[in-house]
C-alpha cells in the first residue's frame, strides 16, 4: 500500500491522509505533485510524502511520528515500558 | 538478477547515481540536477523545479523496489519505506549541509525495526551478504546528533537507496527527535537549536546505548528518567504553543 501524507510539522497533525494499492504507485506520485503544485500556488509550507507499508498497522509502528503524539509514542513500546519496569526491580542504590 | 555497483572508497554522502533514471528527467544531466538542487537551496521553489523534482525522486522506484525485494528475500521482514524523500526534508537538506542534490544518499529509503542489537546485528549481516558492495554505517559506534542506527546504503541500477536498521528503542529515540524537531525546530536534531531539547536527547541516547550495548541495568533509571523528562518538556512547549497533541 502507499499513504500519501500531507502533514503539518508546526502544529503535528496529518491534515490528509490517501491510500492507494500497490499497483496504483504512479497515481499516488501524480496524487503528490498535483498537492505539492496546489499548496506552492497557495503559499501553504506543509510536509508531503509518499510512505509505503504492508499495511497500516505497520505503518504505525515505522513512522509513528506522524500518527501519534510523544506521549503515546513512549507509552505505546513494549521495549520502554518493560525499561520502566525493570526500574521497580532495581535495589535502592541503582535508583536515581 | 541482482545489479549492484560498488560505492567503496568513496565517502557515503559523496558517492553519487550517475544517471537520473528513465523518465523525462532523462533529459536532465547530473549537472542540471545539481543546478536544480542549487535553486531549491537557495529559496523560494519554482513549479517547474517542483515538476523537475518530482521526476528525479520517480527514477529511483526500480532500485527501491528492488531494494525492497532483497530484505524481504534475505530477512524475512516486511519493511515499510519512503519510496523518495519530500520535497520539505530535501530543501532543509541542502540549507544544512553543503551536498549536492546528486549526492544525497537517501533520496530513496526504507527501514526495519527489530527488537534488540542481536538481531539487529544479524539483519545486517545478512543484508551484506546480500548486497556485499554496499557500504555499512554503523551510527551505534559513531552516534549522528545522538541518532543511532545502522544504516546499509545499496547501490542498485546506479541508484542509492538507504536502508535503516533500527532497534526498538534505537526507533523511539528517533521518532522523539523527529518529534522534537517538529516543536522546536529541525536543528535540534543536528546539534543546533533548543539547548534544553538538546540536553535531553543526548542523556536519553546515552543511556540507550549504555543500556544496549553493555547490558547495564544501571543505566535504566537514568534512561527512563531521560524518557520521563522528554514527556514534560514536550508537553509543556506543547501546551505553550496551543499545539494538539495527536496526529489525525
Amino acid at each position: 500500500m502507499f499513504f500519501l501524507i500531507e502533514y503539518d510539522r508546526p502544529r503535528g497533525t496529518i491534515v490528509e491522509l490517501r491510500e492507494f494499492d500497490p499497483a496504483s504507485r504512479q497515481l499516488a506520485e501524480d496524487a503528490r505533485l498535483q498537492l505539492e503544485l496546489d499548496l506552492n500556488r497557495r503559499g501553504v509550507d506543509h510536509e508531503i510524502v509518499i510512505l509505503d507499508a504492508p499495511n497500516k498497522e505497520a505503518l504505525l509502528r515505522t513512522h509513528s511520528r506522524y500518527f501519534e503524539s510523544v506521549a503515546e509514542m513512549v507509552h505505546g513500546s513494549p521495549q520502554v515500558q518493560a525499561l520502566i519496569a525493570e526500574t521497580n526491580k532495581l535495589p535502592l542504590e541503582h535508583e536515581g | 538478477m541482482l545489479y549492484s555497483e560498488s560505492v567503496e572508497g568513496h565517502n557515503v554522502e559523496e558517492a553519487s547515481a550517475d544517471s537520473v533514471g528513465p523518465t523525462f528527467v532523462n533529459l536532465l544531466s547530473k549537472t542540471q540536477v545539481d543546478q536544480l538542487g542549487g535553486r531549491l537551496r537557495k529559496g523560494s521553489v519554482a513549479e517547474g523545479d517542483l515538476q523537475q523534482l518530482d521526476a528525479y525522486r520517480r527514477s529511483f522506484a526500480g532500485a527501491y523496489d528492488e531494494v525492497v525485494a532483497i530484505i524481504r528475500d534475505t530477512t524475512q521482514l516486511e519493511p515499510t519505506g519512503r519510496p523518495a524523500k519530500s520535497t520539505t526534508s530535501i530543501i532543509e537538506k541542502l540549507r544544512r549541509e553543503t551536498i549536492r542534490l546528486s549526492q544525497m544518499q537517501d533520496i530513496a529509503g526504507c527501514r526495519v525495526v527489530v527488537d534488540n542489537i542481536l538481531v539487529q546485528d544479524q539483519v545486517v549481516e545478512r543484508l551484506r551478504g546480500a548486497l556485499p558492495k554496499a557500504i555499512v554505517v554503523d551510527r551505534r559506534k559513531q552516534p549522528s546528533f545522538g541518532y543511532r542506527a545502522v544504516h546499509v546504503i545499496a547501490s542498485v541500477r546506479n541508484k542509492l537507496v538507504e536502508i535503516q536498521v533500527r532497534t526498538e528503542l534505537q526507533h523511539v529515540w528517533a521518532q522523539m527527535s523527529e518529534q522534537l524537531g517538529d516543536l522546536v525546530g529541525p536543528a535540534v536534531k543536528y546539534g543546533g537549536g533548543d539547548a534544553d531539547a538538546q540536553q535531553i536527547l543526548a542523556r536519553i541516547s546515552r543511556a540507550t546505548a549504555s543500556f544496549e550495548e553493555k547490558g547495564s541495568l544501571t543505566s535504566v533509571p537514568e534512561l527512563v528518567g531521560g524518557i520521563g523528562q522528554f514527556l514534560k518538556y514536550a508537553i509543556e512547549k506543547l501546551i505553550a504553543s496551543a499545539k494538539p497533541e495527536g496526529g489525525s
